[in-house]
């Protein structure tokens, strides 16, 4: 089947979707019609005509480097698989038909590219296993032995079982029902797909008082497509909105661009809940765009419920995208786009076709983030009080009065932790197969940089200012709210008010120090753990040349990224109360016997691992092998050469590792507010600020602004310690 | 002084035979050198001998000693590397001193070894900067000085020339061969660069592929290859095609060139009576004499044209239907379409089993 690739491509990937689609109606036209044949027939052609059509020549590269079709493909493999496996009819079924010719494809394409390599892989040189282990270990000494056992042993055990005993119990299912009961629950019921709705508008005008009120709330079609919709469009938003914001700041210089530039990254200091409290208040009856439309159409704009939360989640990750496409686009070597003006393209022409293809890859890492930050965020679904979302229906078990699990939310998370994981993956082969923008010559340039119109200059100042100005809002309202210059209740500004008394009282108050003071010990001590494991996983990843099990511990230790906070914190919650049955770690011994600090410290480094390794890693690659080659030779042991060469080499990359995974697990709110909930006296700093809107009580917002406060000093003293005192770059989010 | 020797020594990365049954035998106080293309194994090799790989098959000896298993930090080799592989975080004194301070010598005597260490790299009084303070020359030298410091048994160097500039390069090659007399160390020396093997080495290896092609002085290495590989490797020469019609005794044939028509007396590695012949001349080879005096190995030929490179002359001369490349002292003048005759030394070509 050499021809598939050699010879001229008879068929594209459309052809293929339009076989499926064929078939799709074929069937449709079978069910109504009540004609059973044709959902064989339709079955057949979705099958046969794919696979002839491959071995004739069909696009198959393309739908390898296409990142949506590859995303598809994978998609499409799990839906199928699930639709026949729950035995689902109607319209679910014809989508799956729909899709199966690409499943098929890519089924025959992997077998055949995998033949192939087998094939090759038959002329290997014969040598006994025996000599193969026996050179493998020569070059391995008891210290790295030891670093791949540790290494592996742990990511197992604290990450492996605690998701695997997870998706055990999602299979629990009550007696005289399928195991697959839970899934075909959350595919099949209304609560979580409802794809007919009774009519229920998205916004409506409601008077609030004598107040005319256009509240916008936004759909509900279920658990399960709310929680899509909603990420979905944060990610689409998001990522036009970084790409718009990263190509003006870097390609343009105009009058204040730099402080545009600092002001562009305030949305990425976390402060967990009181930024989304913030935005709802921005987005009130009494917030400044009602302030605005009432003057012109006589009525004030909520927004609400799901689009709360698209709008809270949009403001927040989208200068996630924005670093890395201002990244990407710096990364583009000029004399790519000047070949293309030089050949005649040029404004939008030269960035459709050059520019953002070229920067891309970069920009998908980050809009993928984005996708799985939203998926998992509790933060605005809390403060709108959104419950029909995936995260929050998840993080409702754990404050269930009986604080026990049920499987179904097993069965949820797994969903979650699926889709998040499946759009990772595709995305990082996407990208791992297109990073060419860093391709060229080596050697620095000077980014292109123009001077902007007056046009220019009018959008910038009109449009780019006020909207970044806007999404730094939150983090500005939590430093008003904190220090009492803002109403709690809408947006009414009185600094005149100003006071440092509820600053003050996060320290005086004891019932209120307990919180940050669990948070800091916890984050000590966690990244205490992550920094050590990253450290023996890293040069074991960088040093052992035994591929599968040392691919195998990069993709364990950068995964975590992927994983949802509530994955982990259901797949704890299930490994502590199935392994540690009856223990103090049980998390279901209850609220005065179960120790939480454990379980919370273990979740956090395992969690936030993926920060503090990246950073690790990154110094291990600079040290050359030969480096510890030299002192092996000179005599030394490896444990010399790890403890005295290597480690003292590294060490500011250690360090700053070390501070970032401390500002992620301090402001982690996952695993802290449902873990934390089982036992509130040992919870963190985020349970509490979580806590503003239990029962709708109010009185304690300021308290949680100034934790956002302490939040934000935190951060700003890491970023100034590891950009200025470390001379590394701090990884934000996703960067 | 070490004896090293290689027993068909095979190392395998993965599909590929990095080191293809090896055996070779380096002598005390050798300098020794691998040559070949860049991935043809040469420093796999020398890695085996330092110890960071172990060989799927065969032995490695240090004297008489099988070190096969042993590892690195117990063989007492020092490795001077390509990229230098200085610490940056360590002055030079600790760069130096890292390996005395392992074999627990006292702090006096290291700071007399260090001292004497730089002084015979000629680079004294850079004690205490850091490496990325120094040239790139400077830094070869404390590389070369820490290697030599822990007097070891054996000093491997992989390429250490490479990262330097052409004229630094033919300083060091000076510098680093007169050491290795003075010292009289065994020493491996990894290189692709074929002037450094010619004029360093005591004993070249070429390799292709895994395998030890050739290994002889660079004399004989140069004038009689063994195979047009070696021939075209370390080079220019010129390759003609001929049969055997005689033998005059094991190391000369007769051979009847056909692009010359001529016949011709050339050395030989030996094993070959009869059959097709590859003649393997080098543009050196070629003498150029006044008349057709009654001597063996005498062509006529045309020069075609001729360039003056500084050093030398090269011409190119029609004999035949044979086009040869030739060198002739840069005091000679030659015009083109000027008739010559050249005479080719018997054991100044080699002729090869085709």
């Amino acid at each position: 089947m050499a021809n598939a690739t050699n010879t001229t491509d008879h068929y594209k990937i459309r052809d293929l979707l339009l076989v499926g689609l064929i078939g799709a109606v074929l069937y449709y036209i079978g069910v109504n019609y009540n004609i059973p044949d044709l959902d064989l027939i339709a079955w057949i052609l979705a099958i046969i005509i794919p696979i002839s059509m491959y071995k004739r020549g069909l696009d198959v590269e393309k739908l390898k480097y296409s990142f949506s079709l590859s995303f598809l493909s994978i998609v499409s493999y799990l839906y199928v698989f699930m639709v026949l496996l729950l035995r689902l009819p109607g319209i679910p079924k014809a989508i799956s038909i729909l899709l199966t010719p690409i499943v098929v494809v890519s089924f025959v394409y992997s077998v055949d590219t995998y033949l192939k390599k087998r094939k090759t892989a038959r002329q290997e040189i014969k040598l006994p296993f025996s000599k193969k282990v026996k050179a493998t270990l020569y070059s391995l000494d008891t210290l790295v032995i030891a670093f791949l056992v540790i290494g592996t042993v742990m990511l197992v055990v604290f990450l492996l079982a605690p998701v695997l005993i997870m998706l055990w119990n999602a299979f629990i299912t009550p007696p005289g029902t399928p195991f697959y009961e839970n899934f075909k629950t959350i595919f099949t019921t209304r609560k979580y797909i409802r794809l007919i709705t009774f009519g229920e508008s998205p916004w409506s005008f409601q008077y609030i008082g004598d107040e005319k009120v256009l509240v916008i709330t936004g759909v509900n079609y279920g658990v399960l497509l709310n929680s899509l919709i909603n990420s979905v469009i944060v990610t689409t938003v998001a990522t036009i909105l970084g790409i718009i914001v990263a190509f003006v700041l870097a390609r343009y210089r105009f009058p204040g661009k730099t402080f545009l530039r600092i002001l562009a990254l305030v949305p990425l200091f976390v402060t967990p809940f009181i930024n989304s409290y913030v935005i709802k208040i921005l987005f009130s009856a009494s917030g400044p765009i009602s302030i605005i439309t009432k003057n012109l159409f006589g009525f004030a704009v909520q927004i609400d419920s799901l689009a709360g939360v698209t709008i809270a989640q949009i403001m927040a990750f989208y200068p996630i995208v924005y670093l890395n496409a201002y990244a990407s686009f710096l990364n583009i070597d000029p004399s790519m786009e000047e070949q293309a003006e030089n050949l005649g393209a040029k404004g939008f022409k030269l960035f459709s076709t050059v520019t953002l293809p070229l920067a891309l890859p970069g920009i998908a890492a980050g809009s993928i983030i984005v996708f799985i930050f939203s998926l998992e965020d509790l933060g605005a679904p809390i403060v709108f009080q959104e419950r029909r979302l995936m995260s929050y229906l998840i993080y409702s078990g754990f404050t269930s009065e009986t604080g026990v699990i049920s499987p179904e939310l097993a069965a949820l998370g797994f969903v979650m932790l699926f889709l998040a994981v499946v759009s990772f993956l595709s995305i990082k082969n996407y990208v791992g197969m297109r990073s060419y923008a860093m391709i060229s010559r080596g050697g620095r340039w000077k980014p292109r940089e123009r001077k902007l119109g007056i046009k220019g200059l009018l959008v910038v100042y009109l449009i780019l200012l006020p909207l970044i100005i806007w999404t730094a809002m939150p983090q500005i309202g939590v430093v008003l709210l904190a220090f009492n210059m803002m109403s709690p209740t809408g947006f009414y500004i009185h600094p005149e008010q100003a006071t440092p008394t509820y600053f003050l009282e996060l320290f005086q108050n004891p019932n209120i120090f307990i919180y940050i003071k669990n948070t800091i010990t916890y984050a000590l001590v966690a990244v205490f753990i992550a920094t050590t494991l990253s450290i023996i996983i890293g040069y074991a990843v960088s040093r052992v040349k035994i591929r599968f099990i040392t691919s195998a511990l990069d993709a364990l230790s950068t995964i975590p990224i992927a994983i949802p906070g509530l994955v982990i914190a259901l797949g704890y919650y299930f490994f502590f109360a199935t392994l540690f049955k009856g223990t103090p770690l049980d998390p279901t011994s209850g609220p005065t016997v179960f120790q939480a600090w454990i379980v919370l410290i273990i979740a956090y480094s395992i969690r936030k691992l993926p920060f503090v390794v990246r950073s690790v890693f990154a110094g291990f690659q600079q040290v050359h092998v030969a480096l510890e080659e030299a002192a092996l030779n000179l005599g030394a042991t490896r444990r010399k050469v790890v403890f005295g060469i290597v480690l003292p080499l590294i060490l500011a990359y250690i360090i700053s590792g070390a501070i970032i995974g401390f500002i992620y697990i301090s402001t982690e709110v996952s695993t802290s507010i449902t873990i934390g909930s089982l036992r509130s006296d040992q919870a963190p700093m985020t349970y509490y600020m979580k806590n503003i809107y239990i029962g709708g009580q109010l009185a304690g917002i300021q308290y949680v602004a100034a934790m956002g406060v302490l939040l934000i000093l935190f951060q700003l003293l890491a970023i100034l310690i590891v950009i200025l005192g470390l001379k590394q770059s701090y990884a934000f989010i996703g960067a | 002084m070490t004896r090293i020797k290689l027993e068909n020594v095979t190392k395998v990365f993965g599909n590929t035979i990095a080191v293809d049954n090896v055996s070779l035998e380096i002598n005390e106080g050798e300098f020794f050198t691998i040559i070949g293309p860049s991935g043809c194994g040469k420093t796999t090799t020398l890695r085996i001998i330092a110890g960071f790989e172990l060989p799927e098959q065969g032995k490695i000896y240090f004297d008489d000693q099988d070190v096969t298993y042993l590892k690195p930090y117990h063989r007492n080799t020092a490795m001077v590397f390509q990229n230098y592989a200085l610490w940056p975080h360590m002055t030079v004194y600790d760069n130096i001193a890292y390996g005395l301070r392992l074999r627990k010598v006292p702090e006096e005597e290291i700071k007399k070894r260090v001292k004497w260490a730089l002084e015979l790299v000629d680079l004294e009084g850079v004690e205490k900067r850091y490496p990325l303070q120094l040239s790139g020359g400077q830094q070869q030298r404390v590389a070369l000085a820490r290697a030599l410091v822990v007097e070891p048994n054996v000093l491997l160097l992989d390429e250490p020339l490479s990262n330097l500039d052409a004229k630094l390069r033919v300083e060091m090659r000076e510098e680093i061969k007169s050491l290795q007399k003075r010292l009289k160390i065994t020493t491996v020396y990894v290189t692709h660069d074929q002037l450094e093997a010619l004029s360093m080495s005591d004993r070249i290896a070429v390799m292709n592929k895994g395998k030890v092609l050739q290994i002889d002085t660079p004399t004989n290495l140069y004038f009689k290859p063994n195979s047009l590989f070696v021939a075209s490797f370390l080079g220019r020469s010129n390759v003609l095609e001929g049969r055997v019609t005689g033998t005059l005794d094991n190391s000369m044939v007769r051979v009847y060139v056909d692009q010359l028509d001529k016949e011709l007396i050339i050395y030989t590695h030996g094993g070959i009576e009869t059959g097709k012949v590859h003649v393997v001349i080098r543009p050196e080879s070629f003498e150029l004499v006044e008349d057709l005096v009654d001597r063996d190995n005498i062509i006529e030929g045309i020069i075609e044209d001729s360039m003056f490179l500084g050093d030398k002359i090269e011409a190119r001369v029609i004999s035949g239907p044979a086009k040869l490349t030739i060198y002739l002292p840069n005091k000679t003048i030659v015009r083109q379409g000027q008739k010559v005759m050249l005479h080719i030394p018997p054991d100044r070509m080699v002729a090869l089993p085709a």
